[in-house]
């Protein structure tokens, strides 16, 4: 079951560790108890991923069952962002996402303010992580082919009935033939009628 | 040559100028000596320099013959075995030239730290250093031409890579051509870019070594040209796999897409088809109408006769009657 469980934008430098500039996640899944310290983990985790990625790369990182797919953009904002998921999310819809987490990011939120993270306020992420809890709508390619595919089938099924429409058609030819050919009989007997039995 | 050896004109002169003068023969021993010994070590030290001028400019030939085979353009026939076995011929000649420039400068300074207080060992001491300072020049300005060559070679390899991709695409040509730009030209400016500024010290060993150093250096960034490290070649996979998987993706979007228009096409097809069997039913239907409004037009005459024809009907009632009155009558 594919399934997004957070999703953080870092700030990441070279030199000094990363702080966590804006995080959502979905921790629906796990037991009360459980959630604080996945949390904690998830926290952990991404900021030591995106701290060992150098600028300008995607990596994705496994641990246990979960996979983290950062994208540290560097540039000069120095971001990165960082995505924790399940084992069957895929790939690529993942890196798209952190691409458009980071653009939005930096479009709603000053440079400034990057020193202070309390302050930051980003509500958006989080839905990020609801709604993108199905790949297909995260990932425009997906859903173009998933539009195209549907659309196959929409036109499969027209050549479907257009056969059945050419039957059709066919049998209307015999029938309306055979309909000529009587009423061209029927025709010709009542011109004989008239003609042949002028006694009667 | 560095250094030309004149110690046998000197040992005559001096011969002369003692059979000339009165000094006693224990300077001139002493003298002898001193001579001996400093002919024998200066022809020490010539020879030294002298062998290692020669080994010089043999590496500056070599270096000539590499620059010609890397400035060739050609696609095909690139001799890239050549170019690498004299590339690491004059890296080896490069290295041991720096050694025994090195020793002979610790022979200069062991030489200067036992030296005599004299003038004439002043002298020699000077000029040793001046040889030696000529020597590593040599050897720093043939160093420099190395590294060109090799950035030359590598600019046409790189040509080279983008004109075969021109005609053969693949992907992995694209990872490999990073990481060799990366490697090769993140330590060109290093390797005589540090040793040049400071190559007229004081301290001279420290320059020696610098110089070896730096060679070390170019020979790892000149030897991985090729391969590249595994950890940017990693990286460079890793955007790539990002990267393919989009446009193969996108791919299939295309394919698809072109499905899709093989199916209109086949639809609009089926549909011409039908279309003529319509117009045949159409024609035929007409045909039908036709005929039977004819028919109807037949009956309604025939209908209209028998009804408007009561003369005919009497007169045939009157036939009639005639033949059945004429039956019974014969009967």
């Amino acid at each position: 079951m594919v399934k997004i469980y957070s999703v953080s934008v870092l700030l990441a430098q070279p030199s000094s560790p990363s702080t966590v500039l804006a995080t959502a996640s979905d921790l629906s899944q796990f037991s009360f108890y459980q959630k604080g310290s996945v949390g904690e983990f998830m926290g952990f985790l991404s900021r030591t991923v995106a701290e060992r990625t150098p600028q300008g790369q995607r990596q994705s990182v496994q641990e246990n069952n979960y996979v983290a797919h950062v994208y540290n953009r560097g540039g000069a904002e120095q971001l990165a962002a960082v995505i924790i998921t399940d084992q069957e999310y895929p790939v690529r819809p993942a890196f798209s996402i952190l691409t458009k987490v980071l653009d939005d990011f930096i479009t709603k939120v000053p440079q400034s303010s990057f020193s202070t993270p309390s302050a930051i306020n980003f509500t958006e992420i989080q839905t990020y992580v609801s709604k993108y809890q199905d790949p297909k709508q995260a990932d425009t390619i997906m859903r173009i082919q998933q539009e195209l595919d549907e659309t196959k089938i929409v036109l499969h099924k027209t050549i479907e009935s257009v056969l059945e429409r050419g039957e059709k058609l066919d049998n209307l030819v015999d029938r309306s033939n055979a309909l000529s050919a009587q009423s061209k009989m029927f025709y010709k007997t009542a011109k004989k009628q008239n003609s042949c039995c002028i006694i009667m | 040559m560095p250094v030309q050896d004149r110690t046998n004109e000197f040992l005559t002169c001096v011969d002369s100028i003692i059979s000339r003068s009165s000094v006693p023969s224990r300077r001139d021993a002493k003298q002898r000596l001193l001579q001996n010994g400093k002919s024998a070590t200066k022809s020490e030290f010539s020879r030294m320099a002298s062998g290692i001028g020669k080994e010089i400019s043999s590496t500056n030939l070599k270096l000539g013959k590499l620059s010609q085979l890397a400035k060739r353009k050609t696609l095909f026939d690139d001799r890239p075995v050549e170019i690498s076995e004299l590339t690491f011929i004059i890296k080896q000649d490069l290295a041991g030239l720096n050694k025994q420039i090195a020793t002979l400068q610790a022979y200069v300074k062991q030489k200067k730290a036992q030296g005599a207080k004299t003038d004439d060992a002043k002298q020699i001491d000077e000029h040793n250093k001046n040889v030696v300072t000529l020597l590593q020049s040599k050897l720093a300005d043939t160093s420099v031409a190395f590294q060109e060559v090799l950035e030359v070679r590598t600019q046409n390899m790189k040509e080279s890579k983008d004109r075969t991709e021109q005609f053969m695409y693949t992907a992995s040509s694209a990872a490999q051509q990073a990481p060799s730009n990366s490697v090769l030209f993140n330590p060109r400016g290093d390797p005589m870019g540090d040793g040049s500024p400071s190559r007229f010290d004081s301290k001279r060993p420290q320059n020696g070594d610098m110089l070896a150093l730096n060679l070390e250096a170019a020979e790892e960034g000149a030897g991985s040209q090729n391969g590249g490290a595994f950890m940017q070649m990693q990286m460079v996979e890793q955007q790539d796999s990002y990267i393919q998987s989009r446009s193969t993706a996108i791919e299939s979007i295309e394919s698809t897409i072109a499905e899709l228009g093989q199916i209109f096409m086949q639809l609009a097809n089926m549909v011409a088809e039908q279309g003529e069997t319509v117009q045949r039913i159409d024609a035929d239907s007409h045909d039908i109408a036709a005929n039977v409004s004819g028919a109807q037009r037949e009956l309604l005459k025939y209908y209209a006769s028998i009804s408007s024809n009561r003369w005919l009907m009497l007169k045939i009632f009157g036939v009639l009657i005639v033949c059945f009155l004429v039956f019974i009558l014969v009967s």
